[in-house]
This record gives structure tokens, sequence and C-alpha cells, in this order.
């Protein structure tokens, strides 16, 4: 299996190498995306100078955390979410017919993926660490790796639900968009803005706010005014993405021996 | 060598019914759909009982719809039959795919397997990863299909520059790699020139002899299937309705022979004791026999006797005329199936 995967990434680079083109919009498009968000939340920011308790610098970690997550799912995990359209166009047959996990083979498909998002996600978070004043311990500097990782099998959870409910409803891209909008809007802001129900869903249904809420709360030593919890439990963050995933996978099982292809 | 005593595929009352939820129509259809309880059956394979020993090479044949894809994708484990067994080298496919995957390739003629941004060499080296093929297995059998399949000019060109022809090639391989012990061939040669052709059914034909490969092959150009098949199996509104030799197949319903003569001036209506004139055209005129009935060589001699004959053929029936009129004898005042 490790075999395989490193022969992926070899010919993951290899392509990348080949689409120069591609790679480079890609980059440009990430730089272009995160700052767009960057710089609505400077602006909004520059109206209300705390928001719930927390400044700018403050959201500027809380975004950066997410953003780091969020593109190490994207570096890994990003074919998840073509899943429906390998199933509409009868591609998906062929995972079913090789000796390997199918979901595995899903993450190989040579994509042309190169974690560029990724890296500029480091550089961001490593910066907002210095601007937000995050006090930097052997404590923080092993544990952040840890929430990252979290945070991105939170969203392969969630990317792997919505791609199991494909094998049923052939079409899901409107729900996936929701969900995406969902993620995009309500992880920018401290969750303790919104109401009350909005806080438990993203806490417990789609648990978005363990993404970066959470730990950015316990490790900006904040407390949590949405609802009431500890901030500790941002320490929880590695745990919840693997019991999302755990269970997400399960219910991809389910979903394989629902497949039926799309005919012929 | 391959275990001839025990069958390596075996069905059993195979069935697959696909069930979709009955779409309603009108303004607030769609809302109507997403919580009603209406099913529609359809049945894709009703009744499906055959087996095979290992190292056959069986033609799977039947009109657009008769069950031939839905049978293959049971087979192979990416369909779970609705009832009915199935065990391929022992193990039952939907519940074992991984163990499965080792012992089959499969070719699908309208969908690559390939990585359509990778040049061929790379999609077979992931291939050589994802079934852990040992090096030097890879090294020899690479080898092979490309002498074989005369891949070398395109080893290195991404899949979606080659043509259909080089790409069928490069899926061959690609499903040959591992050295299964059955492939499935799902029309493999739709679409491709005759050269292209004669070279896939070369490869599957030495496969099969060389290695001892099953191989199920399911085409709607039964000219693969005479030039490589000893016994066909014909399904038809999901249920076999042959299964044997191809021989006899074309002994007991390719009865009749056509006698083609063709004479020094136009004849009008003209006769033959023993044969039933089919035709005439200008200067040549058909004549219909059953060859259990009349000798060819009197016809030709009587007809001499009678015409000036300046050429003489007999025209054996092609496999494909003969399925036809047993689709069409089959189900005569049904809507007969066309193949």
């Amino acid at each position: 299996m490790l075999a395989a995967y490193v022969e992926y990434w070899r010919i993951n680079l290899l392509t990348m190498l080949e689409y120069r083109a591609n790679f480079v919009m890609w980059f440009v498009f990430a730089v272009f995306y995160h700052g767009v968000a960057l710089a609505a939340l400077t602006v909004t920011m520059l109206q209300f100078p705390s928001m719930n308790g927390w400044n700018l610098r403050e959201m500027f970690f809380l975004y950066a955390l997410w953003m780091t997550a969020h593109e190490l799912h994207n570096a890994l995990f990003f074919n998840v979410v073509a899943v429906p359209e390998y199933i509409r166009e009868g591609r998906f047959d062929r995972f079913l017919v090789r000796p390997f996990d199918t979901l595995f083979q899903v993450l190989t498909v040579p994509a042309q993926i190169f974690p560029d998002g990724l890296i500029l996600a480091i550089v961001t978070l490593c910066f907002a660490v210095g601007v937000a004043g995050v006090r930097v311990d052997a404590f923080f500097v092993a544990f952040v790796p840890l929430v990252v990782m979290g945070g991105a099998l939170i969203d392969l959870g969630i990317s792997l639900v919505i791609a199991t409910i494909a094998f049923w409803f052939i079409r899901v891209d409107t729900l996936r968009w929701v969900v995406m909008s969902l993620e995009q809007d309500f992880t920018r802001y401290p969750i303790s803005i919104y109401t009350r129900a909005v806080g438990i869903v993203l806490s417990f249904v789609f648990p978005f706010a363990f993404m970066n809420y959470f730990p950015a709360s316990y490790f900006l030593n904040k407390t949590d005014v949405a609802l009431n919890l500890n901030p500790a439990v941002g320490l929880l963050t590695p745990a919840i993405g693997v019991a999302w995933v755990a269970v997400a996978y399960a219910f991809w099982r389910v979903g394989l021996r629902h497949y039926e292809g799309t005919g012929s | 060598m391959p275990d001839m005593t025990q069958p390596i595929i075996q069905t059993r009352d195979l069935r697959k019914v696909f069930r979709t939820v009955k779409r309603a129509s009108g303004g607030l259809g769609a809302l109507r759909t997403l919580f009603s309880r209406e099913y529609e059956d359809r049945v894709a394979v009703a009744d499906v009982t055959m087996s095979l020993a290992a190292g056959e090479l069986v033609g799977y044949i039947g009109p657009n719809g008769a069950g031939k894809s839905t049978t293959i994708k049971m087979l192979t484990g990416i369909l779970v039959p609705t009832s009915g067994s199935l065990e391929v080298a022992g193990i039952v496919p939907y519940e074992h795919r991984k163990e499965n995957g080792r012992n089959i390739g499969v070719v699908f003629g309208q969908r690559s397997q390939l990585y359509w941004d990778l040049p061929l060499q790379e999609s077979f080296e992931l291939l050589r990863a994802i079934y852990a093929i040992p090096r030097d297995r890879y090294r020899q059998n690479l080898k092979d299909f490309v002498d074989i399949l005369q891949m070398d000019d395109f080893l290195r060109t991404p899949v979606r520059q080659l043509s259909l022809g080089q790409r069928m090639r490069g899926d061959f391989a690609a499903a040959m790699l591992h050295d299964p012990k059955i492939v499935y061939l799902d029309e493999p040669t739709i679409g491709l020139d005759v050269v292209a052709k004669e070279a896939i059914r070369q490869f599957i034909a030495g496969i099969n002899a060389q290695r001892g490969t099953t191989v199920i092959l399911t085409t709607h150009d039964l000219a693969d299937v005479e030039r490589l098949c000893r016994r066909i199996v014909l399904i038809d509104r999901g249920t076999i309705i042959y299964d044997g030799d191809v021989e006899r197949i074309k002994s007991e319903y390719g009865r009749y022979r056509t006698l083609v003569l063709r004479f020094g001036q136009a004849v009008e209506s003209p006769q033959l004791d023993g044969a039933e004139l089919a035709s005439v055209e200008g200067t040549t005129a058909r004549f219909r026999f059953d060859r259990n009935v009349a000798r060819p060589d009197l016809l030709i001699r009587q007809a001499g006797d009678r015409y000036s004959v300046e050429d003489v053929t007999i025209e054996e029936p092609e496999l494909e005329s003969i399925i036809r009129r047993i689709y069409v004898e089959g189900y005569a005042g049904q809507g007969a199936a066309t193949l």
C-alpha cells in the first residue's frame, strides 16, 4: 500500500512538471482566493475593532488555522470530491475490480495535485502565529500539526459522506455546494457571533468549529461564549477527525454495496 | 496449468433487478419524487446459470439490453446480485472484491482504465504498484505485450493523445500485466479498424492458448466470435437461450447455403430443381438450398446444362445471420430483437 502511495506521488509530481501552466494558475488562484477572504476580514474588522472579544490579529490566526487544515485536505484528499463525477461517467467501475481498497484508489488517481496551497497555508499560519501573539512552546509546536490533521480529517469525513450519497442520488452538486459555503462562511468568524442553533450545528453536526474555533480559543486563552464549553475541547480535534472519518468510511462501505452504476 | 476438472466460473439462478424511484411529473414532481415510495423494477438479468472450465474462451452474445453487461458486472464484483449464487475462482466476487481483483482482468471497450493525463508507461507503473506485481514478472510481461501489440512508438505518449486503436492496445496490456486467471472483455473491438481488430484478436487468442487464461468475450461483432470462440452463450431478455458449440449452432441453424450464378446473358426467372430462387440482379442469380437435401455439385451441373454459366460461388451462412434468425424466430410476433 505504501509502495503504491509513493508511486502515486512520484507520478503526480511528474505530471505537475508537465502541466506547469496549470500549476501556476492554481497557485495564483490560491493566493487570490485566500487574499480576498483575508481582505474582507480586514475591512470588516476596521468597522468593529473587536468581535465578541476577538480582534483582527486573533481572527487572522483563526482563519489561518482553518486554511491550513483545509489545504491539507485539498492536497491529500481532493479526489473524493470527484466521486460523483466518476459514478456518473461510469469510471467508478474500475476501482471495484482491482485488489485494493476502493477509497484508497480514488485518492490515488493522478490529478495534478501539488501541495502549493498547503505550503502557502503553512507560511500564512506561521505568520499569523506571530501576529496574534500565540505563546509558542513545545506543547504548541507538537499539537498544532495534530489539530491541522484532525481538521483535514473532519473535512475528509464530510466530503466522504457527500460522495457516498451519490451512490443513491447520482447528482449531489447542490448538497456539496451548500455544505462548502457553510464551511467557508461560518469558519471565518468566531461561532459565538451566531445564534446558539448555528453554533450547535457547527460543533456537533458538521464539526467545522473544531477545525479552528475551539483550538484557536484554547491557544489564545479565550473563553467560549458560544456554547459555554471549556476551550480545552479544542484539544479533541484530532480525535473528532478520526471519529468522523471512521463513521464516514462505514457509511461509504454501505454505499458500495448499493452501487448500481449508470447501467449499460 | 489450469485445473480443467473444476469450473472456474459458476453461476446459479443469477438475477439482477434494478429498482428506481418512479418519477412524478409536473411542477412539484421533483419534490414528490424525493418523498415517493413508489418504485419501478427493471429486470436486467432474470435467470442465468452457467459454468465455465478453466482455459475456456467463451463468447457471450446478446442484443442491446439483453443483460450481457449486467452479468459481466456481477461476475467482476462490481454489482451485487439481487438473488442467486456465483463463484469465480472459488470466491464470491462482490464479497471479496480485493481477492477477486487479483484473479481477474477487465477490458471495457467503451471506457479506458488508463489514466488520461499520464503517458501509457506511467499508467502501467501505477498498476504495477497497485497489483504489487514482482518487478521481474512486470518487466517480462511488459516486454511481451509491447512486442505483440507493437506499442513501442506510443509508450511515452499521454493517453489522451492516443488513437482509439492504440488506447485499446494499452488497455489490453493494462488488464493483463498482473497475470489474471480470468479476463472479461466487454466489446473490446468496438469502433476499431480492420487492422487493429485483427491485432486484438490475435492477442486474445494468444493469451488464451499460451497462458491458459480463461476469457469471456461480449461483442456485437460476431466475426470476433467466429474467429476466437468454440463455445457461445446466447442471452436474451436476461435469460440464456443457447449455450454450446459454435459449430453445432451453425449446422443446426445454418443448413441453408446460397449458390450464386453469373450467366453469360440475363436470364428471366431461372430455375433449378432442389433449390429455391432467392433473387435475380442483372446477370446474377442467387439460389438457396438445404445442404442436407441437395448436393451442390449436382446443382452446378444442372445449371450448366440449362444456362450458360460464367461464374459460380457458394456462400456459407455467417454466424451473424444465423444468430439474427435465432433471435427473430425465437420471439416472432413479440417485436423481434435486432442484433
